[in-house]
């Protein structure tokens, strides 16, 4: 990050809705992340000019863009001079547009605006498809198409809502990729509305984390995955196997937690002695052990008797839900052919370790 | 056969087309996009000729156009009893299907169409011209041929302010009137015919406008296997 280029802050009420949003980006890909109705479209379409805040602030590149009860002279430039480029949800192609006029759309009083438009899709390969128009070809195209024609007008800011919701696996690691390359090209300050973990990993430098109309977490999108703020934040994440326990002992060596009257032991870190705290440990860092073989060091601490409630599986993992003695569950995860000797069906005992290194306790 | 009530009624109605299009295409807008208080009394002030009786209509005309009239003193016009006056009767009776027609046209454009539109540098009247105006086309030329075809045929408001003038203001349906009551059925049947065929014609080209487009799929293979049964035009309320 080379320095705050856009700086948002604003406040807006929508019936009992408050969104109240800050957050700063530089020449980077910031995602906004979170559950569907916390806001994310809403702080896009502010930014955008598209919705008028109540009150704060929208500054790019030293611009005031919006202001309304701040200090500063009130502003608010119209949606069409912000000079930004934003891809729809759905892509909002125009329908009686060839693909080519869409891309020249913003273009028209230019002179090169058809040769310009031809160039751009050709660098996003869909010079083929100029002719084309927009129901006649694939959801993946279209996107690109929209991304191309938000990119026509050479804008320095770049807002995208959902812009991997509706096309398949190999065209949106395709856009993922063509996403990076244009904005580490063009040095964008891009936002991306997405609540899709793994497209917030594939394109994010950081993570804004929204949730009810408020901004949760802010950070690397690995930091904030690795230590969520908040048991909120872990859930928005998708983290499983969160749980609350008490802190039984804390010394340098590591804490020893009580969940429910499971004793688990965990890495060292500030806590004090009687204090409850949130913590989980991921579905695959969770371990079977082999009951007739000594368990390794790693896996030495933590270890479960459950009971199998439920085995599922996928092309890429089989997932586990297990019955602990204390009364909870667990997930389980792990690679279709791991553990191979084992039978692993619903209704059978195992013997789990919750790895020691592998338990994370939320700071709070 | 006096071509001249068939002049004058194509002289009347392409006036009053032009004042149903422009008018009818702005309230429509206005009542499909914009949000104002009174906009359901507009709405329906806008209708009213609709479910008038046509003498109502016409005496309604004759206040606002009439001698000592706030408008007729303004603009110094006196038109009653000349064309002009049963071209004014008849873009009042059309206007109602126009606007109607233009404001569902309008409304179903999809709004982020026109936030693409803005966020591509667009003013209001660009977003209008290269956008929601392509967009609604087809809605939009529906309304204004049944609006057109509305008026041709307006008679009672007509007779009450332009009066039944031949050669002055007694248009198409006044002369079959006029005809009829004279017993000169030859000529009524001729223009009672001639009507017929315009108004049919006119309807006929509503449902060309008005019929959705074949699915995308379907438009997508052309000619591939058996083509789905056209959709009944009157789907889609006008």
């Amino acid at each position: 990050m080379t320095g705050a280029r856009l700086t948002v802050d604003i406040e807006k009420r929508l019936g009992p809705f408050r969104l109240a949003v800050r957050f700063e980006a530089g020449t980077e890909i910031v995602v906004l992340f979170g559950p569907s109705g916390a806001g994310k479209t809403l702080t896009l379409n502010a930014i955008a000019g598209l919705l008028t805040p109540d009150a704060g602030e929208v500054v790019f590149d030293g611009q005031a863009l919006f202001r309304k009860h701040r200090p500063g002279p009130a502003a608010n430039v119209p949606a069409r001079k912000r000079g930004i480029g934003f891809v729809f949800q759905n892509y909002a192609l125009f329908p009686h547009l060839t693909v080519a006029e869409n891309v020249a759309f913003a273009l028209w009083r230019r002179r090169d605006a058809q040769q310009r438009a031809l160039a751009l899709l050709e660098r996003m390969r869909l010079a083929h498809l100029a002719a084309r128009y927009p129901h006649e070809i694939s959801g993946g195209q279209q996107q690109r198409v929209a991304l191309a024609r938000a990119l026509a007008a050479e804008p320095r800011l770049l807002l995208l809502d959902e812009p991997f919701s509706a096309i398949d696996h190999a065209a949106r690691e395709r856009l993922q990729q063509d996403l990076r390359a244009l904005q580490a090209e063009l040095g964008l300050v891009v936002i991306c509305v997405t609540h899709q973990l793994e497209d917030a990993f594939a394109i994010g430098h950081r993570l804004v984390v929204i949730r009810d109309g408020q901004v949760a977490q802010t950070g690397l999108v690995d930091d904030v995955f690795r230590q969520p703020a908040s048991h909120q934040v872990a859930e928005i994440m998708g983290i499983r196997n969160l749980f609350r326990a008490t802190v039984v002992d804390a010394t340098p060596q590591g804490l020893v937690l009580d969940w429910d009257g499971l004793r688990l032991e965990a890495p060292a870190r500030p806590a004090t002695p009687g204090t409850t705290v949130t913590a989980y440990i991921r579905p695959e860092d969770i371990r079977i052990l082999y009951p007739d073989r000594p368990a390794t060091r790693p896996v030495h601490h933590n270890q479960v008797n459950g009971r199998i409630l439920e085995c599922r599986a996928t092309a890429t993992f089989r997932t586990l839900r297990a019955a602990l003695p204390n009364g909870h569950e667990v997930e389980v995860r792990f690679a279709p052919h791991a553990y191979a000797p084992l039978t692993l069906a619903a209704g059978d005992a195992i013997l789990l370790s919750l790895r020691r290194e592998a338990l994370v306790i939320l700071q709070e | 056969m006096n071509w001249g009530p068939v002049l004058l009624s194509l002289k009347v109605t392409a006036v009053a087309t032009a004042v149903i299009f422009v008018f009818g295409l702005a309230l429509g807008l206005l009542l499909a996009r914009a949000r104002f208080p009174g906009k359901t009394l507009l709405g329906a002030v806008i209708m009213l000729p609709l479910v008038l009786p046509p003498s109502v209509v016409g005496f309604y005309l004759l206040l606002a156009l009439g001698r000592g009239s706030p408008l007729a003193e303004w603009t110094g016009w006196q038109i009653l009893f000349t064309w002009k006056a049963a071209a004014v009767a008849a873009a009042v009776v059309g206007l109602p299907l126009m606007v109607q027609a233009a404001r569902a046209a309008i409304a179903d454009v999809d709004p982020a169409l026109e936030n693409a539109a803005r966020m591509l540098g667009s003013s209001e009247p660009e977003v209008f011209f290269r956008v929601t105006l392509p967009l609604a086309r087809r809605g939009i030329l529906a309304g204004l041929v049944l609006g057109a075809t509305r008026a041709l045929g307006e008679f009672g408001a007509t007779l009450m302010i332009a009066g039944n003038i031949p050669g002055r203001t007694q248009t198409l349906p006044l002369a079959i009137y006029d005809a009829v009551q004279s017993r000169q059925y030859d000529v009524a049947n001729r223009l009672v015919l001639l009507t017929t065929v315009l108004a049919l014609l006119s309807l006929w080209a509503v449902q060309r406008f008005e019929a959705p487009r074949p699915p995308r799929w379907a438009r997508q293979q052309v000619g591939s296997v058996a083509a789905p049964a056209p959709a009944q035009a009157g789907d889609r309320a006008p």
